[in-house]
């Protein structure tokens, strides 16, 4: 398809790059819209009409990191003077930073942030080596009722997460587990399984198996001929499958809105809640996702390679 | 490769897998043992952590359970899920999710596939653009469903300032919050079905589209004749995997907009089951919908593996 | 599968672990997140200073608050010693056994006697009029108004409002001026619009703007103790209240349709509407010059009375609570008892938090402390609450489901809300063993 031939296959092209400029300007207008959100003073993100031009500003990032009151009485000019440049920002905002003693109170994002990591990358890790060693087993060997055992590991996606919920918070109360990163590092494991599962199939299915007979018949253990032959060749199917996951995970909001308190709680059900001064300061809501934002889509600029070609599910026939 | 050729492959890998009690590896574990390894596991934590509670809620959606009160639990049969079938509003709730999959999906697919076609191609910075397109999909539903709001408002979002739309209602109008709603979620989620169409479309080999060319053959011809039946068992896994992401969605509907129009069930169950505290019919009603998404998903793959096998 | 079992026991032992190390000297009280919980760990920090005892004001999101709250206490978890609930859980709160019956506290220390009754009634009492308590009154609250003083106090605008109604602009007397005040300002084309109301229906945000209104007409949602509601629910009063709120709907800015208090205060300091329902505790932010470009020109009223004279007020705020799963109740004691004295009572309300008790906020200081203390004062001798049964949550889902409709998208008509609400509500207390 690449190789152009005629004229008119020439404009067909030019117009189909112009399409893909004006799709990919209207696909990325809403994102630029939350990340500019995030620089803005707080009056200019409700604006009529919307503000584009602006000059940017940290302070959503300094509200994003403080747990903050509303002043409920002007600040005296003496405390103003005397607060390092980000305290005068919030002072400026109308509010005060909570303090503890002369401790500065943080607000719950840094650590939420780091509970999102942890999580999400812990069980990305799990879901895709024990995906892949699954789909090994069914693409190689015989499975007795193999349709069955994988419509019943796809089966285990269908489930709304509040039906699994209830159970879920029962058991996971008397083992001790509720508000655990473990438990929900388990939780994010059994729903992306399904997902790798039938991802890594599709991809193992397509390595010759005459590769690792080759590898056998070298004097291989099956063992060794997976890990150095096919595991190599899986490496962007593999590829593919952690940035799922990790999208996943790390986006996850309803388990951990209602499995977390404190301890385990991640970043999603925290980022839209910064409504203390009883109005929506969407400016920190936007730096707060902007942040959260970034892991995920470096992550995915480094594989993007893999992706595109890892996304095959099997169903290409070669 | 022909076509006969390729059916040939299928069928002897089909074939030529491999007995698990041969010792085709003599050194080390047997195959037995690694299957073993490798499947049982995953299984066996898949039963224990959705199996299990599935069945734990099986019970309770037969009791007219409230983990709210400490009172135990009375065994009230199939109380609750006549209860549920006779309520008109219920009925609506999944009539409502219905068309949100519809929509939604539908708009998923063609928008996603109609890109995926633009972007097979080679042009400069391909791999990188491709990849903007997939931010949409990055992020967390429940921040994007409040961003929108913001874009949707009619006092200052951007959308009716770049459509000209003026104070145009989308998120309280009845008729067009579930289209509002659909409309976030095409764009949150084309990039999905995108990429599944890309890998499928790439796939495609070069020669069938340059003896089509020989041949004279219509654009239109190639496409329905070569590229829609090589890309086909891609574009359903991505609909199976979006109708039943569609069908579960919560986060989005419930952040955006209260219409009775854009109550999908999860929504109702979530009230059921967390503000009401109505466990035990809340667990009917989860059981009634894993129903319907089962028996969807079904065919689906049903159709799927005779797609693969064509 | 071993990797996993030892991880497995590894998070099992780390979370026993963490659950033995219990600090007697520290307490967790449960809240939304908001700035008053802000204060009352501002407050606590005194508290923390004279006996050692650290207490943690733990906060979520309004929009999980509930749920958070009772899956923990489903749970007979002990991650809270005490929470700051809602007026409407004390009947779950009671009757499931999470709360620890306080009555023999509010004998000893007098509360109801020197706190306002009507806070006493509403955050602590269930059922009412039984002299049981379950919380004490913590942070009072009630539904009022906001509105654009400049708007209203524009001689170009007071004459054209005189000339079209007949009498002079200003705080509206009854809700009757309330509606005309509405659509007095109500100008789509000049991007400004009469009033502000709730909406959401996704908890009780609606139903606390129509309840309001109901009571204000006169009505009543149901008998609260003989658990009557067919011709309370759906009587006439109530239609026309409702009638009224469908109406005053028009008059709101676009895509009103889902909001709160969050959207009410926008209303005001976006410049949107000329009068904006919204509780007291989140006026602090419309008072504020640096978050309400308009904050020198906003003021508040009580809620006007309807029709008949009377004149009532949603309930909002909540009471502490000890929750009965607490491994430090003991401590959990001593602190209320610390937390009821006049003078920290006072210090509360001085850092922003609305004392219900009685010596405080009768003090000139409080009343005249902000722009709307007084109104907040006044509006918390009339306040009235929605149910407060353990089933309140689907009373609330069933008014949502009857009411929303009509209001939000005019379907059908008011009468037909309520009597289908009536036969709800009906069926519920029947099905709960409450009505034979």
């Amino acid at each position: 398809m690449a190789a152009v031939k005629t004229p008119r296959q020439k404009v067909a092209n030019q117009l189909a790059i112009a399409a893909v400029i004006v799709i990919a300007i209207i696909f990325l207008a809403p994102i630029y819209w939350i990340g500019s959100t995030a620089f803005k003073p707080r009056a200019l993100a409700t604006t009529v009409p919307p503000t584009v031009l602006f000059q940017p500003e940290v302070t959503p990032f300094v509200k994003l990191f403080t747990r903050r009151v509303q002043l409920n009485r002007p600040v005296e000019p003496e405390a103003y003077e005397a607060a390092p440049w980000w305290e005068k920002r919030i002072y400026d905002g109308g509010e005060r930073v909570l303090r503890v003693g002369e401790d500065v109170q943080l607000s719950g994002y840094p650590d939420r942030f780091l509970n999102s990591l942890i999580i999400a990358v812990t069980s990305t890790l799990l879901a895709v080596s024990m995906g892949t060693l699954t789909a090994y087993g069914f693409s190689r060997f015989r499975v007795a009722g193999e349709q069955d055992w994988l419509f019943f590991i796809l089966s285990t996606r269908m489930l709304p997460p509040v039906v699994v919920a209830i159970p879920m918070f029962l058991m996971y109360r008397v083992v001790g587990m509720t508000d655990t990163h473990i438990g929900l590092i388990i939780l994010y494991t059994a729903f992306n399984l399904s997902f790798s599962v039938w991802l890594m199939k599709g991809f193992i299915d397509e390595i010759p198996k005459e590769y690792e007979e080759a590898a056998l018949v070298d004097g291989y253990t099956r063992m060794q001929a997976f890990f150095k032959i096919v595991l190599p060749e899986a490496a962007t199917g593999i590829a593919a499958t952690a940035v799922f996951c990790f999208i996943t995970a790390w986006n996850e909001y309803a388990f951990a809105l209602m499995l977390t308190n404190r301890d385990a709680q991640t970043a999603p059900p925290f980022i839209p809640a910064q409504v203390g001064s009883g109005l929506t300061d969407w400016t920190t809501i936007a730096a707060g996702t902007f942040l959260f934002l970034l892991p995920v889509a470096i992550f995915t600029f480094l594989l993007r390679n893999h992706l595109l070609r890892g996304m095959s599910f099997g169903a290409i026939r070669k | 490769m022909t076509d006969v050729e390729r059916n040939r492959v299928v069928t002897t890998v089909a074939l030529e897998r491999l007995d698990p009690r041969s010792r085709a590896a003599a050194r080390g574990w047997s195959d037995l043992t690694i299957r073993n390894m490798f499947i049982i596991p995953t299984i066996v934590f898949l039963i224990v952590f959705n199996i299990f509670p599935l069945l734990y809620s099986l019970g309770y959606s037969f009791t007219d359970f409230r983990a709210s009160v400490s009172a135990p639990a009375n065994f009230v049969g199939l109380d609750n899920y006549q209860r549920l079938l006779s309520d008109p509003n219920i009925w609506r709730n999944f009539t409502v999710t219905a068309k949100y999959v519809i929509v939604s999906v539908g708009g998923q697919m063609i928008v996603g596939f109609g890109v995926a076609l633009l972007l097979n191609r080679s042009f400069p910075f391909k791999g990188f653009v491709t990849t903007l397109l997939l931010l949409p999909m990055m992020m967390s539903m429940a921040v994007v469903g409040l961003f929108w709001k913001l874009l949707y408002d009619p006092s200052w979002g951007i959308i009716n300032y770049a459509l000209g739309l003026g104070r145009f209602d989308w998120l309280s109008n009845p008729d067009m919050a579930l289209y509002a709603v659909a409309i976030t979620d095409i764009w949150m989620w084309s990039p999905f079905v995108m990429l599944l169409s890309l890998a499928g479309l790439s796939a495609v080999p070069k020669h069938l589209y340059e003896a089509a060319a020989i041949d004279r053959a219509s654009n239109w011809y190639t496409f329905t004749h070569i590229t829609l039946p090589l890309v086909s068992p891609l574009l359903l896994i991505a609909l199976i995997f979006r109708t039943m992401e569609a069908f579960k969605s919560f986060d989005l509907p419930f952040i955006m907009s209260g219409q009775p129009t854009t109550e999908v069930v999860a929504i109702r169950l979530y009230k059921m089951a967390f503000q009401e505290w109505q466990t035990g019919l809340s667990c009917a009603l989860a059981y009634i919908m894993l129903i319907v998404v089962i028996a969807i998903t079904n065919i689906y793959v049903k159709y799927l593996n005779r797609v693969k096998e064509r | 599968m071993r990797i996993k079992l030892t991880g497995m026991l590894a998070g099992i032992g780390l979370a026993l672990s963490s659950g033995t190390s219990v600090f007697a000297q520290e307490l967790t009280i449960f809240w939304a997140e908001w700035d008053p919980a802000n204060y009352l760990q501002e407050l606590v920090n005194e508290y923390t200073a004279e006996t050692g005892v650290t207490v943690r004001v733990e906060t979520t999101p309004w929009a999980d608050f509930q749920t958070k709250a009772f899956a923990e206490f489903n749970a007979h978890g002990d991650a809270y010693d005490m929470v700051v609930g809602d007026s409407q859980w004390l009947g779950a709160g009671s009757e499931g056994g999470h709360y620890v019956d306080l009555t023999e506290f509010f004998e000893e220390h007098k509360i109801a006697e020197t706190f306002v009754p009507a806070t006493v009634s509403a955050y602590a009492e269930y059922p009412k009029a039984s002299g049981k308590y379950w919380a004490v009154p913590t942070e009072g609250d009630a539904n009022g108004w906001a509105y654009r003083k400049d708007w209203f106090e524009d001689p170009e605008e007071m004459a054209a409002f005189k000339e079209k109604y007949g009498y002079d602009l200003d705080v509206p007397k009854d809700y009757q001026q309330l509606r005309d005040i509405a659509e007095f300002f109500h100008r789509p084309d000049e991007g400004r619009y009469g009033i502000a109301l709730y909406t959401d229906n996704s908890y009780d945000g609606l139903i606390m703007g129509v309840e309001q209104t109901i009571f204000t007409y006169g009505g009543e949602l149901g008998d609260y103790e003989s658990f009557k509601v067919q011709d309370i629910t759906n009587s006439p009063e109530n239609v026309e209240a409702l009638e009224m709120y469908r109406e005053l709907y028009q008059f709101t800015p676009p895509n009103w349709g889902k909001v709160f208090f969050l959207e009410n205060n926008q209303a005001i300091t976006e410049g949107l509407a000329a009068m904006s329902m919204n509780y007291f505790a989140f006026f602090p932010a419309l008072a504020n010059p640096a978050t309400n470009p308009n904050a020198d020109a906003t003021g508040y009223f009580v809620n006007p009375p309807g029709p008949t004279g009377a004149q009532h007020a949603a309930l909002g705020g909540q009471g502490l609570s000890i929750v009965s799963y607490s491994q430090n109740q003991e401590e959990a004691f001593k602190f209320l008892e610390w937390f009821i004295q006049e003078d920290v009572q006072k210090k509360w309300a001085e850092l922003g938090g609305y004392t219900c008790h009685a010596a405080v906020l009768e003090s000139e200081e409080f009343r005249n402390a902000t722009p709307f203390n007084e109104a907040f004062y006044q509006s918390m001798q009339i306040v009235k609450d929605f149910w407060a049964v353990p089933e309140y949550a689907e009373l609330l889902t069933q008014m949502n489901n009857r009411v929303y409709p009509y209001v939000v998208g005019g379907d059908g008509t008011a009468k037909d809300a309520l009597d289908g609400l009536a036969a709800d509500w009906e069926e519920t207390f029947t099905r709960y063993g409450r009505l034979n």
